[in-house]
């Protein structure tokens, strides 16, 4: 008897601990977004109001004209499009034979593996200013094939570990069947193998492409008035007379809807991506 | 080439086919190599080389004001380690990602166990927690610059509603706001990532401890203590090693937020490379700056990578 | 090798998938197909924005959805309808001998397959080449153009760092004149000296006010175009000041006259008293106190030489800013800042206009688009939204600075760019820019943020005729140059200033002003000791023989003041 009141007690604090937390944390993370959007479709005058404008009485769509047009904001996102998509394709089809080969041929063993591996914490400051360097005596400079090389090694280790995490659960057997027919390892690899990891290969391009479209360090650094992705236009927006928040505020909702819809897509995989594979979700 | 003309064509087509199946049967042998060398060789171009050139940098002279690229030997690292800015952004550095890590783990912690057990409308609440990991930071420091920004921000006035007294903090330009401000953007972003792996780790605890211990008349908290918490600690460590190594690079925020200031005190280690590499051109200086950095955060990758490693294998 | 027990869950997905692969399933074959297409259309995006880009394809679509028809001219009878007509009758018909008839009669025709980049500061002053000037030249020329919209620092860093990669991506570049020693040594710009032989004509070249004239000359050569006069001058509110009430309670509390302040110490004795008086209504004073928007180093600059500073010992070369008057004028500038704005120091240019314009300061000392704006002059323009309806038109008065030194703070020059491919182009555009007919109209456009800086401008009929009292304001601006003092005009200013702004914004959050000023030092003189100290030394003397250099130096001080009427 007193037992049970004991538990029943506990569940009540912890039940009413537990929602304030919940709850909180929801507040804490919604409101951001919230207060972005609707500064997004503000008219400017209403910036200034004090007490804050919580929903405008005249919304308009004049900053996202003004940021897509006026601030190259529509030059921006077409050139993260285009940036990502290369990069995802080619990190992807990289990280994924190089992740069957560890698996299944233990290729490079544990070294190969480490320093892949450890290319994803390579600081991007200690090699911003050589690859720039670099570029500009390549003409690499400012070039979409430029991003593309180095986003493609920043996700490298993300990719192949992914892949390697999947192939792992492939069992040989399907595999060895193929071989026995005659099939030799490029067709086992090929036909068998990838696309029983597709889940996989899908994962590792939604989080790679999420990592290039939020990059923004390398495209600082590394770009100017061609290949200047998103992220970037938003430097734009810091000028000699303050912070246009309408227009930042519009690029911004811009540039979070494909990141949330990818984000969303692997909700599955989420734990597997963040930690490279290590850990199944 | 044997035979006559006919026949070269014919034994043509056999020694191409020959080669071809020469050339199959080779990558066969290699194919796993031939799998793992674009993506090694992309890393050694993209990676090993500028390195390699940057040692070059760090030990001459590469800068905008002075012509030339005469050796200075050591000059670059100790102009660096002479500068007071360099210090104090690798201090401001420590502070923000042990503070960041930090709050990130206790608040992570705090929601995985809130989380934990399985209740209506969970799918959709962690679907939103996890929404801030895939926004650009940059964006996120624009987010909280245009919430703390004086004079339109909103964060001042609803602090006054709350607590019935004008608030009139300049959350960009005063220490230490500026300071929890960069540290608030941080952990929006980053818990949820915290909470996701704990929870994973929550999740693969055997109901059986528990169960056991409950029989044997632990208390909740001890069942936290002695149970929960040993069995979560490898994933804590994953966590945590991870944010750390994230947390050093500090960057986008601090452009979008302070831009460095109120003068250079919230410069972390990134900016202060980047401001003198890319807005000073004082190219050498930071070069060797940035290999400083990259030794002083070797140890910790070093660490990291193994224990990743030796999760994977387990 | 990998022997891992799958766990149960994925087996069985693993066996499903298998199935359906084997058994031809179109699920899986979907997927692949949906990845070979965006595959596909990853390939032709890239090729297609590349083929686009390089065509200019993007940009220009971009630069057209930005220009308003071809060239908005306004109608002839108002003031600035008429300098538009006369610039473009002084570029296509006479005088024949100005500069602006001989660049356009040099570039007609000549470069049609030419697209000129100009680097701008982003915002309001970029309006100006993309609604104005830009499309005009374009007709008068067949020349293309395209702005570049650039953060104020990044006009110098982004102009190094393209010529570090040689990337040759900006013809004509908005500089700093104190920038130009940095970027000349560094070899970002380029002399004009050979096509000023070939095209300009003296009397153009005059018609600057003695402040600006030689700005633009370096070891010798001239590097640009001067083209905004960015003197500082104090804007006050006419109705304040002249209060009676206030008038008496001053001159009671203090036994001295109620007026526009002639020293810093009135100045923040005048803000403090009016702020007593009149908070929250009216403040005393407000200021632009952010870092980098556009930065304290111009106002600090300011003060310290009106309280007597020197930047350093000309000797040894060691910075002279922890001293007594650094103190004062740090000292001095926390109390005007606490007499101002709340928020004060949070503001930059365009919110301590804003503040201005609503009139919630009675004295703020900024560039001359205050003047304009304050009139309701600028606010016509429907591209200038974010500066509101001013309250205070026809109240404002003009005087010079406080301390009567007041800085022409930052300017721009028009510099050819030394990677460019097309430096002949850009140069005459830069020339037609800056000719007095046609720099008339970018001066008076309301939405320019281009100052008056040539004597015709301040002698000008049509602007004086564009609110009541703008002659007083023209006359104000060309009395206040002859006061002004320039920026440290040597190489590495970019340095010293950046170090200046981090420096006040410590001491706005509370650093103790010795110690801020004591480490600035340390930052100067490790600056000063990077770029060379004998280099540093000679570039210094060379800043000594310049106009403007020190209040012992300025146009008034070497009798070469202008006097208008």
């Amino acid at each position: 008897m007193t037992r049970k009141r004991g538990l029943w007690f506990r569940w009540r604090r912890y039940g009413i601990g537990r929602t304030a937390l919940i709850g909180l944390f929801l507040l804490f993370v919604l409101f951001p977004l919230y207060w972005v959007a609707v500064t997004s479709i503000k008219p400017s005058s209403d910036y200034l109001a004090m007490p804050p404008v919580w929903f405008p009485a005249h919304p308009t769509i004049v900053h996202y004209v003004a940021a897509l047009f006026a601030y190259r904001g529509l030059e921006g996102l077409l050139n993260s499009l285009v940036v990502a998509v290369a990069t995802t394709l080619l990190s992807v089809a990289l990280g994924t034979c190089m992740g069957y080969s560890m698996v299944r041929f233990g290729t490079g063993g544990r070294d190969l593996a480490f320093w892949v591996l450890s290319q994803r914490f390579l600081p991007p400051v200690a090699v911003v200013l050589p690859i720039f360097l670099l570029y500009r005596s390549y003409h690499l400079y400012d070039t979409r094939i430029g991003l593309v090389l180095v986003y493609t090694v920043m996700t490298l280790p993300l990719s192949v570990w992914m892949m390697y995490a999947y192939f792992r659960q492939v069992p040989r057997a399907l595999e060895e069947a193929a071989l026995v027919d005659g099939c030799g390892w490029w067709g086992a690899f090929w036909r068998i193998a990838v696309p029983l990891a597709v889940p996989g290969i899908i994962a590792a391009a939604a989080f790679a492409f999420i990592g290039v479209w939020t990059e923004f360090f390398f495209a600082l650094n590394l770009t100017s008035r061609n290949a200047f992705t998103l992220p970037t236009v938003f430097r734009s927006f810091l000028s000699f007379q303050g912070a246009q928040y309408g227009e930042s505020s519009a690029l911004a909702v811009i540039s979070l809807v494909p990141s949330i819809a990818l984000g969303m897509l692997v909700q599955k995989h989420l734990v597997r991506g963040l930690t490279l594979g290590a850990v199944r979700g | 080439m044997r035979g006559g003309i006919g026949a070269r064509g014919l034994a043509g087509q056999r020694a191409r086919r020959e080669e071809r199946s020469a050339l199959a049967a080779w990558s066969e042998r290699h194919i796993n190599w031939l799998l793992v060398a674009p993506a090694v060789l992309l890393i050694l171009a993209i990676t090993v080389y500028p390195l390699g050139y940057s040692v070059w940098v760090a030990f001459v002279n590469f800068d905008f004001l002075i012509p030339g690229h005469a050796f200075v030997g050591f000059g670059n690292f100790a102009a660096v380690l002479n500068d007071p800015v360099a210090l104090h952004s690798v201090v401001v550095t420590a502070v923000f990602t042990v503070a960041d890590v930090g709050l990130e783990f206790v608040l992570g912690l705090a929601l995985a166990l809130a989380l934990e057990t399985k209740f209506r409308g969970r799918g959709i609440l962690m679907a939103i927690f996890v929404v801030p990991l895939f926004i650009a930071p940059v964006i996120v420091g624009q987010f909280w610059s245009l919430l703390l920004q004086r004079p339109f921000g909103p964060v001042d006035y609803i602090l006054s509603v709350i607590i019935r007294h004008p608030v009139t903090i300049s959350w960009l330009t005063e220490f230490p706001w500026d300071f929890i401000g960069v540290i608030l953007a941080d952990i929006w972003q980053w818990t949820s990532f915290v909470m996701v792996i704990l929870l994973a780790g929550l999740a693969g605890i055997p109901a059986e401890l528990h169960e056991a211990a409950a029989i044997d008349g632990a208390g909740s908290w001890q069942g936290f203590r002695f149970i929960t918490l040993p069995q979560l600690l490898p994933m804590i460590l994953l966590a945590v090693t991870f944010r750390l190594l994230g947390a050093v690079n500090l960057f986008d925020t601090i452009f979008m937020m302070t831009g460095g200031g109120p003068g250079t005190s919230t410069y972390t280690t990134a900016y202060y490379l980047y401001q003198t590499g890319f807005q000073e051109f004082h190219l050498s200086e930071a070069t060797a700056g940035s290999w400083l950095f990259l030794i002083l955060v070797s140890a910790a990758i070093f660490i990291l990578v193994r224990r990743l490693l030796k999760v994977e294998e387990a | 090798m990998d022997e891992i027990i799958p766990d149960e869950e994925h087996e069985r997905a693993l066996a499903r998938e298998l199935d359906a692969w084997l058994a031809g399933d179109h699920s899986r074959r979907h997927v692949l197909a949906a990845l070979l297409g965006i595959g596909a259309a990853g390939a032709v995006l890239p090729a297609s924005a590349h083929a686009a880009s390089r065509a200019g394809w993007l940009g220009r679509q971009q630069d057209h959805l930005l220009q308003q028809a071809a060239v908005d001219l306004a109608s002839p009878d108002t003031p600035l309808g008429k300098a538009q007509a006369d610039a473009v009758t002084a570029s296509t018909k006479t005088p024949a001998d100005g500069s602006a008839f001989r660049a356009v009669a040099a570039a007609k025709g000549k470069f049609n397959n030419v697209s000129l980049a100009l680097t701008y500061e982003a915002g309001l002053q970029a309006l100006e080449p993309r609604n104005f000037s830009g499309p005009l030249w374009q007709q008068l020329t067949g020349m293309n153009y395209s702005v570049v919209e650039l953060a104020h620092p990044d006009l110098y860093s982004k102009a190094i760092t393209e010529h570090i990669a040689g990337s040759g991506a900006y013809d004509v570049l908005d500089i700093e004149p104190a920038w130009i020693p940095s970027l000349a040594d560094g070899g970002v710009i380029a002399p004009v000296d050979e096509y000023v032989k070939k095209y300009m004509n003296q009397a153009d070249l005059n018609d600057y006010h003695p402040l600006f004239k030689f700005l633009p000359m370096y070891k010798g050569k001239r590097w640009g175009f001067f083209d905004d006069g960015d003197q500082l001058e104090l804007y006050y509110r006419a109705d304040v000041f002249g209060d009676p009430k206030l008038k008496s309670a001053y001159e009671a509390k203090f036994k001295q006259p109620f007026r526009v302040p002639a020293t810093w110490d009135e100045y923040s004795q005048v803000a403090q008293f009016i702020t007593d008086q009149m908070a929250p209504n009216v403040y005393g004073a407000v200021h632009f106190r952010k870092f980098g928007s556009p930065g304290n180093q111009f106002a600090f600059c300011q003060q310290f030489r009106a309280n007597g500073g020197v930047f350093f010992d000309a000797k040894t070369m060691q910075a002279q800013l922890a001293t007594p008057a650094g103190i004062r004028t740090l000292e001095q500038m926390i109390a005007a800042n606490k007499a101002s704005v709340p928020g004060n120091n949070d503001l930059d240019a365009v919110a301590a206009w804003v503040a201005w314009l609503s009139g919630k300061s009675a004295m703020l000392f900024s560039w001359p688009p205050t003047g304009r704006m304050s009139e309701n002059y600028s606010q016509r323009s429907k591209a200038v939204n974010f500066v509101p309806t001013s309250k205070i038109a026809g109240k404002v008065g003009y005087a010079i600075m406080p301390g009567k030194y007041g800085e022409m703070a930052s300017g721009f020059v028009k510099a050819i760019s030394a990677d460019s491919r097309h430096p002949e182009a850009a140069y005459l555009f830069a020339q037609w820019q800056s000719s007095p007919p046609v720099s008339l109209v970018r001066v008076m456009l309301p939405y320019t943020l281009r100052d008056p800086y040539r004597i015709s401008h301040y002698t000008s009929p049509i602007y004086r005729s564009l609110w009541p009292s703008a002659k007083d304001y023209l006359i104000n601006l060309s009395n206040a140059a002859n006061f002004g003092i320039t920026d440290m005009i040597m190489p590495g200013w970019q340095d010293y200033a950046l170090t200046l702004d981090r420096m006040c914004t410590a001491v706005w959050a509370g650093k103790d002003p010795k110690a801020a000023l004591e480490g600035a030092d340390a930052e100067w003189n490790a600056t000063t000791r990077k770029i060379g100290v004998a280099a540093q030394r000679a570039s210094y003397q060379e800043f000594l023989k310049g106009v403007g250099c020190y209040p012992d130096h300025t146009v008034d001080a070497m009798g070469l003041a202008v006097h208008l009427t």
